[in-house]
């Protein structure tokens, strides 16, 4: 549906936010090798903010942990996300802002791998052909206006 | 695959979405607030949208509707356009005003019944002839017994426009070349045609401010006949006004707001439809068109009660798009400069479809125009605009190749035949119909005394003539395709 | 088998290298990215290679592809700015002496003719644009095509007749050819069997044959029938008929962005997603309408991230360069073992 001042989605449901996570000892040594985890990748990409709503993707349910796969050893990581409604028209942008974030944050050797979660969204197929297009998102990241935008969804905020 | 012209697919970047999708002009939609947090929605198997509310309790939600003018207002894509365009001027629309207006008149409420006028240009008479192997004129004389059969009241033909068109481009190209001439002013000239909205469209959306002030303010020859019908004839009775043309993109054409009344917003022309669209509703119906009658065509800007007459389809010197460039070259030679040409010889450039003429004197070159066919030749053409390299003073601008006979809503080849066979055939079809001639048209010089007030009126201006408007790039950053 | 040996790394900018391309005398490597630039690589006197040039003035934004014209004095450059400049080397300087505008957006490719006659350029507002190479830094449109549905991924021209090819975002390759009665350029051909976009092709020496690669994971073999072929192979409306004969899926995992067909030892590189570059060559004795390409050298972690552009050098027997998101250049020497 066509978005102008109204938003697409008016009621979304909200969820609980998780607890922050408690950093263990180990993690402070260096020494010990330490692969990525799911509750890592998570703190990175839940306090993205949705384009539409003063709202991050954890309140949204838009992203949860255990919709994140990671395989240390090949540098494969994959985040399926949920938009909030099937025709929401943000789906591409909130995969690009996810994308996006995890490109600047993890080390160069990851592959990074953003899609919709199966079923729920209506064009689900050209969203996931769209994010997993590199020369696309290089190109769109280049565009000034919606760098910007991005850069507004993922400046981490904190919140009370 | 986008039934517009080629020109009007680049500028839309939207490949996975419809309008309802990613369409970015704010709409206003009716949706029942319900309270609190907790409804979802959900999609239905028909593709309509659910939504159920914290309540439990379940409703469609109604689909947002976007004009087609609120398209051409926006740069954003072309081909959510055509969605729009679908369900605004097609068939089933046709037949919907038709049967509203015969139940209106069984019904007795002639206050409310409309006179149902269908205009008809030449190209697409021409195509429907071709494929049906009738002349020109039995295929129109049938065709307005169709349109009779649907319930048409009346038939017309629309040469009196096109005559008008090349008149008042004509003026216009003195009036333009005078003043480059005084004082100098670079933005007159070239003048570009403006009869073909595909090339108009694409102009607004992508070259605004330095091609802009070169296209002719002359209107086309449908909007004008929208004009002469609306204001004129539409004096005394209530019309609805439908065009059989050679192309989609005179649909885009017949729905800007320009081509409107400002109070009303009752549109010059209500509806286009287009030879393969009739041809397909003469299929769907089991209709052959060579069996039909022949009937007359109206004259209704005559003012007098009988005015039927039987098809007689003209053509003009030149191209078959309207033959501006003849037109105005022939009679501009003259007015400037004194001197009699008839036959003018084009001289094909890279392609048969951009060729120019010249009109020269002691070797000087004093006018040189030219008629450019197809995308590849409007790109160049504006490439040379926007360097400052243009040598025309006047420049015959068509979206598709070889012109309007070759308009993309023309019926395909006969089996058998090549879509280049087919356009030779339209072309000798065209140039074997009898030539009109404009300037020496009794009915268009009691249309400028009677109707527009003389030659040079202000009614003239504001009449047969309308503007451009650039088209913002969109920089809404939400909306950003990429 | 065939080895690959890291000869040299050339680094020099910052960020994605999209493209390098070989002068056809085989002395200069010219290469493109994410920094805007154009850099030129050539040798110096013990051989070794190092940036000659560095041109920045031509483009705001990545330039994509970079194409050497067959007589070797134009440098063309596609741009995701949507303009393609022509650069000429005159008096030792390269200046930018055309810029061709028109696309939409972003130009992903840019290729000229083996003639040099016409150059063609694709972009992200699914067009293919063949322009004319007219007199004095002119260059005309003379075919807008529309043929794809989706974002044009690269093109390629026949290596012996103005037929040029064209793979896209829809997953399809489309060939296009000059209509000789008028001038107009038509689509000639659709060839689809990919399952995702495709990102790369590659005509054989004497073209016959065409390789692709594509998003998934595969890469294609296509052969021209042209009408009247003695294999039977229907031909429609007296137009050659491309037909995929060999599909070689299995060694990549990753998106293949890059193939090139060598003009000297008929090997072909990919360069992929999965960081690596691999080199297949045709089995020996396999039949000509249905051959088989095996994987005859690889080597794993050719870069660090992605690779997306390999190129032999047209000279050299062996010469492979090959780019990275890494931001590296690299050429390999490929041997047989």
């Amino acid at each position: 549906m066509p978005f102008g001042d109204e938003l697409e989605n008016q009621n979304p449901t909200l969820y609980v936010k998780t607890a922050d996570r408690s950093v263990t000892e180990e993690e402070y040594d260096d020494s010990i090798v330490d692969p990525f985890d799911q509750r890592e990748i998570f703190d990175l990409i839940r306090n993205i903010n949705d384009p539409e709503h003063p709202l991050t993707l954890e309140e949204l349910h838009v992203v949860q942990q255990d919709l994140i796969t990671i395989q240390n050893e090949k540098n494969y990581i994959h985040v399926s996300f949920t938009p909030t409604i099937p025709h929401c028209s943000m789906a591409t942008l909130i995969g690009l802002s996810i994308r996006v974030k995890l490109l600047r944050c993890l080390p160069s050797r990851f592959k990074v791998k953003v899609e919709v979660t199966p079923g729920t969204h209506n064009s689900e197929s050209q969203v996931n052909k769209q994010l997993a297009d590199k020369e696309r998102v290089a190109a769109a990241l280049e565009n000034s206006h919606l760098i910007k935008i991005i850069n507004q969804c993922i400046e981490s905020r904190k919140r009370g | 695959m986008s039934r517009f012209s080629g020109v009007l697919q680049l500028t839309d970047l939207d490949d996975f979405i419809t309008p309802s999708q990613e369409c970015i002009k704010p709409i206003e939609s009716k949706v029942t607030k319900s309270s609190g947090t907790g409804s979802k929605i959900s999609i239905q198997e028909d593709g309509s949208y659910f939504q159920i509310g914290a309540d439990g309790k379940g409703q469609k939600l109604q689909e947002v509707e976007i004009t087609l003018a609120d398209c051409l207002a926006c740069s954003g894509c072309i081909t959510s356009a055509e969605s729009v365009l679908v369900s605004q001027q097609n068939q089933e629309e046709l037949f919907r005003v038709f049967e509203e207006n015969r139940q209106l008149k069984l019904e007795g409420h002639w206050n409310k019944t409309k006179t149902i006028i269908v205009s008809v240009s030449v190209q697409p008479v021409l195509s429907l002839a071709y494929k049906c192997k009738l002349s020109p004129n039995d295929c129109a004389a049938k065709l307005a017994t169709y349109f009779k059969m649907l319930g048409a009241d009346m038939v017309v033909d629309m040469t009196v426009a096109q005559d008008l068109s090349l008149i008042e481009a004509q003026k216009e190209f003195i009036r333009r070349y005078r003043a480059c001439e005084q004082d100098g002013n670079k933005h007159t000239l070239p003048m570009l045609a403006s009869s073909c909205p595909g090339w108009v469209c694409y102009a607004e959306k992508t070259h605004g401010s330095y091609i802009l002030p070169c296209i002719s303010s002359t209107k086309s020859p449908q909007q004008i006949m929208g004009s002469l019908l609306k204001q004129w004839v539409g004096q005394k009775q209530s019309i609805y006004h439908i065009t059989v043309m050679s192309c989609y993109d005179k649909k885009l054409e017949a729905a800007r707001e320009d081509f409107a009344d400002e109070n009303t917003k009752e549109r010059d022309v209500d509806c286009v439809i287009t030879a393969i669209e009739l041809e397909q509703m003469l299929l769907a119906a089991n209709i052959d068109l060579a069996h039909l009658e022949n009937s007359t065509f109206s004259q209704p800007w005559l003012m007098e009660d009988d005015h039927d007459i039987s098809p007689m389809l003209y053509s003009h010197v030149g191209s078959g798009s309207g033959g501006y460039s003849d037109y105005i070259f022939i009679h501009s030679v003259m007015q400037l400069f004194g001197a009699s040409r008839q036959n003018i010889q084009y001289k094909a450039l890279r392609n048969p479809d951009f060729k120019e003429v010249v009109f020269e004197r002691d070797g000087k070159v004093l006018l040189k125009f030219a008629i450019a066919n197809g995308f590849r030749n409007i790109q160049n053409l504006v490439q040379k605009l926007k360097r400052g390299k243009s040598p025309y003073h006047y420049v015959e601008v068509m979206a598709c190749p070889s012109g309007c006979l070759n308009g993309g809503a023309q019926v395909k080849p006969r089996t058998g035949q090549t879509a280049k066979e087919m356009i030779a055939e339209l072309q000798k079809m065209y140039r074997n119909l009898p030539v009109a001639t404009p300037e020496q048209s009794e009915i268009v010089k009691d249309l400028y005394d009677k109707w527009l007030g003389g030659q040079d009126s202000d009614k003239v201006n504001v009449i047969l003539h309308t503007q451009y408007h650039a088209v913002e790039k969109v920089t809404h950053a939400l909306n950003i395709k990429w | 088998m065939v080895k690959l040996e890291l000869a040299q790394t050339l680094r020099k900018g910052s960020g994605r290298v999209w493209n390098v391309s070989w002068h056809p005398n085989g002395e200069a490597l010219a290469s493109c990215g994410e920094d805007r630039c154009i850099r030129i690589w050539g040798r110096d006197l013990l051989g070794k290679w190092g940036n000659k040039v560095v041109l920045t003035d031509g483009h705001k934004r990545t330039v994509r592809q970079v194409a050497w014209s067959p007589c070797g004095n134009f440098l063309a450059s596609a741009s995701f700015d949507a303009t393609t400049c022509i650069w000429d080397r005159q008096g030792g300087e390269f200046e930018c002496n055309a810029t061709l505008e028109g696309h939409e957006n972003e130009v992903k490719g840019v290729a000229w003719s083996r003639s040099g006659q016409f150059l063609a350029t694709c972009s992200r507002d699914k067009s293919v644009w063949v322009w004319e190479v007219a007199e004095e830094n002119e260059y005309d449109c003379a075919a807008v095509l529309q043929a794809h549905s989706q974002d044009v991924k690269k093109i390629a021209w026949h290596p012996a007749q103005d037929l040029l090819a064209s793979a896209s975002y829809d997953n399809t390759i489309k060939l296009f050819r000059e209509d000789a009665s008028d001038g107009d350029w038509i689509c000639c051909g659709t060839l689809t069997g990919h399952a995702s976009t495709v990102w790369g092709l590659s005509f054989e020496a004497d073209g016959r044959r065409l390789v692709s690669c594509s998003d998934d994971s595969s890469l294609k073999v296509w052969r021209g029938y042209p009408a009247g072929n003695q294999e039977g192979v229907a031909v429609p409306e007296g137009e050659s008929t491309w037909k995929c004969v060999c599909t070689v899926s299995g060694h990549h995992s990753g998106t293949i962005y890059d193939v090139a067909w060598c003009q000297r030892t008929g090997l072909i590189a990919t360069a992929c997603g999965d960081d690596a570059i691999r080199i297949f060559q045709e089995e020996a004795g396999g039949d000509e309408h249905a051959p088989s390409f095996g994987l005859v050298g690889a080597v794993e972690r050719a870069h660090q991230q992605d690779v997306n552009c390999v190129a032999w050098s047209p000279t050299v027997t062996g010469l492979l360069a090959s780019c990275s998101d890494d931001g590296d250049i690299k050429l390999w020497n490929v041997n047989e073992e």
